[in-house]
């Protein structure tokens, strides 16, 4: 099982985790914290206190869009969209991630190969 | 069952927000923690350990107000009450109103029921559209996060107008033409053909989105 990763590196990573996961398909907050544990394998853990401020802060930037929609069972929820202005936020975090793992890569041996 | 609204509402400290940019956060930031609360239920916590694994998401409740207050739009209440309340009510009367024109356009005649004398006017094409209506201001109000008796009046709006009409009419009618009894009941009779009838119609449209995000409710039951 992944090492938790830090809070600060968690946090410098959230947007590219979010926007990672909207890509795919529009979700709601609960929904977003549980899939980034998940698939991490619980290394980015992402708490009502640390997703909300962020989900909020991005959609403050017409990163993503939000609204309501009741499930099966009469429950709403808030869901986010990825926006076109989101969506051109992608590609260059991601290559910037990638650079940065490079970096680290060369400086510190990080990777497994 | 723990009122997650009341609890945020209390913990969570906002004063930048409009009140109702704030209760759209406090309805999401419920609904997060009622499904962790339900999570943990379901993965054999108790009540009490549940609860407290959803109460542990929050540290520091002035941090969480404070980067809520910088990062959230700030959309004023008039905003949000327009979006929930005046917008899906003016559709829905809009709506109602272009098909009662249209009826009457399509020259549809309204069934005359006499009562003691007086007559009651059905425009039975025009009712059986108004839970389309009803349903679609409803609906429009829930999906703006709006409470529910924002929704129940978005839906009803066709009706309370012409309630409101019609209180306006009445003390005119007796002040111009005199108090007479067959005038009240007349009236009376005017009350259930134009506001009763027609606002159980919408009502009828209406009621499947009354329920759902008021969790405040639902976990009070």
């Amino acid at each position: 099982m992944p090492k938790r990763i830090r809070s600060k590196i968690a946090r410098g990573s959230a947007d590219l985790a979010i926007l990672s996961l909207l890509v795919e398909k529009p979700l709601y907050g609960f929904e977003i914290a549980r899939q980034i544990g998940e698939r991490t394998g619980g290394a980015l853990k992402f708490t009502l206190a640390s997703l909300y401020p962020l989900l909020y802060e991005m959609e403050r930037r017409g990163w993503v869009e939000a609204h309501w929609q009741a499930n099966a069972a009469g429950r709403d929820r808030r869901y986010y969209r990825l926006t076109s202005t989101g969506r051109r936020q992608l590609a260059p975090l991601r290559e910037e991630w990638r650079s940065f793992f490079h970096a680290l890569d060369a400086l510190a041996g990080v990777s497994h190969a | 069952m723990l009122d997650w609204k009341k609890l945020l509402r209390k913990r969570l400290s906002t004063p930048d927000l409009p009140h109702g940019t704030r209760e759209e956060v406090i309805a999401e930031l419920a609904s997060h923690r009622d499904e962790t609360y339900e999570r943990a239920l379901s993965t054999g916590a108790t009540h009490r350990a549940a609860v407290k694994i959803a109460l542990q998401e929050v540290g520091d409740w002035r941090v969480l107000a404070a980067q809520i207050d910088a990062a959230r739009p700030k959309q004023g209440s008039m905003n949000y009450r327009t979006k929930s309340l005046w917008l899906p009510a003016l559709i829905t009367l809009l709506g109602a109103s272009v098909s009662l024109a249209a009826t009457q356009f399509a020259g549809l005649r309204p069934q005359q029921v006499w009562i003691g004398g007086m007559g009651m006017t059905f425009y039975w094409p025009w009712l059986a559209s108004l839970p389309i209506f009803g349903a679609v201001g409803a609906y429009m109000s829930r999906k703006a996060a709006g409470e529910t008796p924002m929704r129940l009046a978005a839906g009803l709006s066709p009706a309370l107008v012409m309630l409101v009409v019609m209180l306006l009419i009445l003390p005119w009618g007796l002040f111009l033409d005199g108090f007479h009894f067959f005038r009240l009941v007349h009236f009376g009779l005017g009350l259930i053909n134009w506001v009763g009838i027609p606002a159980a119609a919408l009502l009828l449209g209406a009621l499947p989105f009354l329920r759902g995000h008021n969790l405040t409710a639902e976990m009070n039951q």
